[in-house]
């Protein structure tokens, strides 16, 4: 039997992925290990792992280096990948927002010149594009994207919030919603057809396991 | 300093020896395959008018397309796509001909955002297309020489999944979704993605029957058996017509005895201003993407002014050679069989004896190195040739054996007797 591939994202996604594979019956203890190993495997069922960072996981399952992976979609939507969306896996739960100071709330049509900083410069260039239909200047930011208004660099922001503390705290406030962002498990497009039958075990047996809601989110 | 003269842009690459031996040998499969199917081989320009692929937008977007201005301040480009200059000839040099027009390519595109998990910039691509019918048998001939050409260039694991995109379009239809909300859902579907579909659908009003019908379509993909189960579930003429008109696609490639490479997804939904009937798709292990791309579009040929119905397929030859690696399927070898050299005196004899060797059919290199024959010998194992006829005295002529190491002594005459 072939090996399936599974790319998994580093960081805050890995110990809930391997919550979610331990539950339906993956060994997953090579993962758990602190060896320096890349490629962690189950020999029982036949499946390889490996850690990357997540911006990259959709590359490797586009590319069919990986068969599925486990990725936010913040990163699907930055990426704009050719893959299969197939499961909301739920964990690691926020928000997609465009942001900026309280008194450009309901105003936002008036600002002629729009400069909108951000980690994610496609999600940002889409939004304004398809739903505002605005030409807008990107200012690709790798962190503290909220003080970008404070200080003049930029008039508004897209980014994650969870609770919205932060943006509280620096007098913003939430302009408009992009999108719901959670772990999402995708899968190759040819490895969907050529490795139909143990893939959609997989997905099943991770959909039951989301109903019965076993992993903790 | 030109600084770029040693390189290449990125998503070219050179195409040496044994790779470019394996990419002719598959284009002459194909093109045997093509020719023995009764299709006929046309060659169209690489660089054609920016128009020509303007018309489909949302098939070549702008932004992937290699441009240029002529002198005239008219904007070229080199062709992203086979297919609609087939189509472009078929609706004017060739709108007299008699139907069906079975027509078939193989040559270079160019797009710029192909790259990637062997994706280039500049791909071949082999393809056929037949014109002037709208029959099942017309889509399921295209299929089956899909299949074909996989065979032919001996790729025995791959599957064909088909779908019927007025399947889709008859249920958008039912359910009342405006134009720009039925392209969202096609990328919704094709993507898989679930979440974006139930949103989507929750914005109408409509039966529970066809909500689910819509939130499942991403899911209809299988075994043949699905059409028949989707069919109870649907109530609209257009997608029962398209679900029938895929069965009847299918009960012929049954009698191809295609059978076991065919499955359905009847979420397969690519494009929907370029397709009007049946599409598919066929996949191989080694390669993250599919290797064929094909279906009906019966309103593309219209654009170039002459109404006709089209079916067809594309394969990129590219993906095929990384597809036949990855599985390491065995692939003939380029090489030399016999390499000649001679002594001052036996110089014509020589090129005779390599003449006849090549009429014969053999490989035979003449050396032009003027090495002695101790730096031939090397040379000849270095570059895997199989022997060296050393020609020498008038007529003698020395055999050695590369693999060997042994030499023998013949003649002319011998050589011809045999």
């Amino acid at each position: 039997m072939r090996y399936l591939t599974i790319a998994l994202s580093k960081g805050r996604l890995t110990d809930y992925s391997i919550e979610m594979f331990e539950a339906i019956g993956i060994d997953c203890s090579e993962l758990k290990s602190s060896s320096r190993k890349l490629i962690m495997s189950d020999e029982k069922n036949k499946i390889k792992f490996f850690l990357v960072k997540p911006a990259d996981v959709p590359t490797y399952v586009e590319y069919g280096a990986a068969d599925m992976g486990i990725v936010g979609k913040d990163t699907l939507l930055e990426e704009g990948r050719n893959l299969y969306e197939v499961l909301n896996l739920g964990f690691a739960a926020c928000r997609m927002v465009l942001a900026g100071p309280a008194e450009l709330a309901g105003k936002l049509d008036s600002l002629k010149d729009k400069r909108v900083a951000t980690k994610y410069p496609r999600i940002a260039r889409e939004y304004f594009e398809h739903k505002r239909r605005e030409s807008i200047e990107v200012i690709k930011l790798h962190g503290s994207v909220e003080l970008a208004p404070l200080i003049g660099l930029a008039e508004v922001i897209v980014d994650i919030v969870e609770s919205g503390r932060t943006l509280k705290e620096n007098g913003l406030v939430v302009l408009d919603e992009i999108a719901e962002i959670s772990a999402r498990l995708i899968v190759n497009r040819v490895s969907m057809k050529m490795e139909s039958e143990r893939i959609n075990k997989i997905i099943s047996s991770l959909r039951k396991q989301l109903e019965k809601g076993v992993v903790s989110k | 300093m030109p600084k770029w003269k040693i390189y290449t842009p990125e998503g070219v690459q050179d195409i040496l020896f044994e790779d470019c031996f394996l990419k002719r040998d598959l284009e002459y499969k194909l093109r045997n395959l093509f020719r023995s199917s009764g299709f006929y081989e046309i060659e169209t320009p690489t660089l054609e008018f920016y128009d020509t692929f303007s018309a489909d937008g949302d098939l070549t977007p702008q932004e992937t397309m290699f441009k240029f201005f002529d002198p005239q301040g008219r904007i070229l480009v080199l062709r992203p796509d086979a297919t609609i200059p087939v189509a472009r000839v078929a609706a004017t040099k060739l709108k007299d001909v008699e139907y069906p027009l079975k027509v078939s390519y193989i040559g270079n595109t160019f797009r710029y955002n192909e790259l990637g998990g062997g994706r280039q910039k500049e791909f071949t691509q082999a393809g056929i297309e037949i014109l002037g019918v709208n029959t099942a048998e017309a889509d399921a001939e295209v299929i089956a020489t899909a299949a074909a050409a996989m065979k032919a260039v001996g790729i025995e694991n791959f599957q064909i999944d088909i779908g019927q995109v007025d399947f889709f379009k008859g249920i958008m239809e039912q359910t009342g979704l405006s134009d720009e909300d039925t392209e969202q859902m096609r990328v919704l579907i094709d993507k898989k993605d679930f979440i974006g579909i139930e949103e989507l659908v929750e914005k109408y009003n409509i039966s529970a029957d066809l909500k689910n019908l819509i939130l499942d379509l991403p899911r209809l993909f299988g075994p043949v058996g699905i059409i028949d189960s989707v069919e109870k579930r649907t109530d609209n003429a257009r997608s029962i017509a398209a679900l029938q008109n895929l069965r009847k696609v299918l009960q012929i490639l049954d009698d191809y005895e295609l059978s076991e490479y065919i499955s359905i997804d009847l979420g397969m939904v690519q494009s929907l201003n370029y397709y009007t009937g049946i599409v598919f798709r066929g996949f191989t292990y080694g390669v993250g993407f599919p290797v064929i791309s094909g279906g009906r579009y019966d309103n593309l040929v219209e654009k170039f002014g002459k109404r006709c119905s089209a079916t067809g397929f594309s394969m990129g030859v590219n993906l095929l050679m990384i597809a036949l690696e990855k599985q390491k399927i065995e692939v003939k070898k380029p090489g030399v069989q016999t390499l000649v050299c001679y002594d001052k005196d036996s110089r014509k004899i020589a090129f005779k004896l390599c003449e006849e060797l090549r009429n014969q059919g053999m490989s035979v290199e003449m050396d032009v190195s003027g090495k002695n024959l101790e730096e031939i010998k090397k040379y000849a194992k270095n570059r895997k040739t199989g022997g060296i006829m050393f020609v020498r005295n008038g007529g003698e002529i020395e055999l050695y054996d590369v693999n060997t190491g042994k030499t023998t002594v013949t003649s002319i005459e011998e050589l011809e007797n045999k």
